[in-house]
């Protein structure tokens, strides 16, 4: 039985939230030799012929064969396969899929890639189902729905995910991020029938994952379950997630990394993103995303990149701000095996910097102008970041100064 | 059971905070940086107020049919409206629950949440200075 001092120290979740929403809808599946079960799984979803969207770098690790061979002996057809997209889903390609879809008779999709790959798989589902550009779906909400629109939402054709990094989660999130090229910028569909109904996690998928965008990739989960845990947003269901995140990262981050033929690692780490995406269901996010959308948008700076740089900034910018958000990023250095003493500027600092010298050992950029991003970009990247729709859910309010400062910082 | 009886309450109350805000020199340029035409569709009652905000031009606010083409439509119950301008709604949440819905380049219209706390205590005196206890008294 515990002691009353050890009730006493035990974590109190401070206070009742009059509201938040959670769900988690998508099918996960994880373990070994699931890629060659893929059309058993998927058949269970109402997939019958099934177009595979993915890039041209998966199609030529022999993957797609193996996700096809898998398909088809479940008793499904493959209609196709459409390789183009690139690394920030645009426009043109959301609709490219779609048009495949329809072309090769299509009534499901299975995208088997990276966040690109997912995102357009979830946007082209939309144009697919319903018509039109990506651009008229953009927002929250606004597909269509049942009883005059107060009602149930339509639901769109199945999809499955095999995500091959780890990642961006988006194999188990409503939401999808294309790129509009044109006006630099990107842009969210999001909506309760963009999840994937099922998500695919085989170590089998991400063997061939050079170490730099694991690297990338795990420090974009990293950023996830930290963000989620601090954010306005926050959640005990979100943090249930993003703290097992936490602990699987630290434990097999570095090593799925350093030694790419560990399976074990790789399988823990697709496990670690898709659980650090989460909190994000009830809207948990925050300012190092505010800030690296942009440096993707204008500076086509890859997003788990981007991520690793701002995030020890936004750490110690937060954290200063009050012992309320402090205390949470106490808990994250307890989980971490770091000091927890000392002010909120104490504790932001000895996060960020295990944050960086987690970067440097992963051998990623430490500044954004090793990556392109110029001083005299600053007030472009303000811009996008004042109007980002993660900065109102974080836990400090950001002026504008306030993010021109963050990014002087982490040029 | 609903805060406005009418189009017409909607116009007066809601509408007019947006005419006075188009017109407001400390605010109307912060919130013209939006550079968007928004939509606010009003349900029980329905209503539809449409709010020019473009740099460099000056503000204009449509209550009812509109010859401007929005690029942001916001859809939410009258009730919700009020109650976001007196400070009871949070956005994210509200966005979450389906509350509001948001079509267009949302990012436009975040940008300006932060802009609308000065703008709460502006919405409880218009409806002081109009008599309306009920309408404050909103839960």
């Amino acid at each position: 039985m515990a002691t009353e001092e050890e009730l006493i120290d035990a974590r109190q979740m401070s206070g009742f939230k009059p509201f938040y929403q959670f769900q988690s809808p998508t099918r996960v599946i994880v373990g070994r030799d699931l890629i060659s079960g893929l059309g058993f799984e998927f058949a269970k979803e109402g997939a019958t012929r099934v177009l595979i969207i993915t890039d041209e770098v998966i199609h030529g690790t022999g993957l797609i064969d193996k996700a096809r061979a898998g398909v088809e002996d479940g008793g499904l057809e493959v209609a196709g396969v459409y390789d183009q997209v690139p690394q920030d889903s645009d426009s043109p390609v959301v609709k490219a899929a779609a048009a495949a879809a329809h072309e090769h008779g299509a009534d499901s999709i299975l995208a088997v890639g990276g966040g690109s790959v997912m995102d357009t798989a979830k946007a082209s589902n939309v144009i697919f189902r319903y018509g039109g550009e990506p651009r008229d779906w953009e927002g929250y909400y606004g597909l269509p729905r049942a009883n005059d629109g107060l009602g149930r939402p339509e639901e769109l054709a199945p999809l499955a995910c095999v995500p091959t990094t780890c990642g961006t989660g988006s194999e188990v999130s409503f939401a999808a991020v294309i790129k509009d090229r044109a006006e630099h910028i990107k842009f969210q569909i999001g909506d309760l029938p963009l999840y994937p109904r099922l998500a695919v996690l085989d170590p089998e998928s991400t063997r061939t994952l050079p170490p730099q965008i694991a690297a990338a990739t795990g420090m974009d989960a990293m950023t996830h379950a930290i963000e989620g845990i601090v954010s306005s947003e926050w959640s005990p269901h979100g943090d249930a997630f993003a703290l097992q995140a936490l602990r699987i990262l630290r434990d097999n981050l570095q090593r799925a990394v350093e030694h790419p033929d560990d399976d074990d690692a790789r399988g823990n780490m697709l496990i670690a993103a898709n659980l650090a995406i989460q909190p994000t269901h009830t809207g948990a996010i925050g300012i190092a995303h505010s800030l690296s959308h942009p440096c993707g948008a204008h500076y086509n700076v890859p997003h788990g990149v981007a991520n690793a740089i701002n995030l020890p900034w936004v750490i110690e910018y937060n954290a200063a701000a009050g012992e309320d958000i402090a205390a949470k990023y106490r808990d994250i250095n307890e989980l971490l095996g770091l000091e927890v003493g000392g002010d909120g500027a104490a504790v932001g600092h000895t996060l960020a910097e295990y944050v960086r010298s987690t970067v440097r050992s992963l051998g990623l950029p430490t500044r954004l102008s090793e990556v392109g991003v110029p001083e005299a970009g600053i007030p472009q990247l303000v811009e996008g970041a004042i109007g980002d729709g993660c900065t109102l859910v974080n836990p400090v309010e950001p002026t504008e100064e306030d993010f021109a400062e963050l990014y002087r910082k982490a040029l | 059971m609903a805060y406005f009886k009418s189009e017409d309450e909607v116009y007066e109350f809601i509408g007019k905070l947006f005419e006075n805000l188009a017109e407001d020199d400390e605010l109307g340029p912060k919130f013209r940086k939006a550079n968007t035409i928004v939509q606010y569709q009003y349900s029980n009652p329905k209503s539809q107020i449409t709010v020019r905000m473009l740099d460099g031009e000056d503000g204009k606010v449509d209550l009812g049919p509109t010859e401007m083409e929005p690029e942001v439509v916001m859809t939410m119950e009258a009730d919700t409206a009020h109650r976001f301008w007196l400070g009871k709604v949070n956005v994210t949440v509200a966005l979450a629950r389906g509350q509001m819905k948001a079509k267009g380049p949302v990012a436009k219209i975040l940008k300006l949440v932060p802009l609308v706390k000065p703008v709460f205590p502006r919405y409880r005196a218009q409806l002081e200075e109009a008599g309306r206890t009920d309408l404050l008294e909103a839960a």
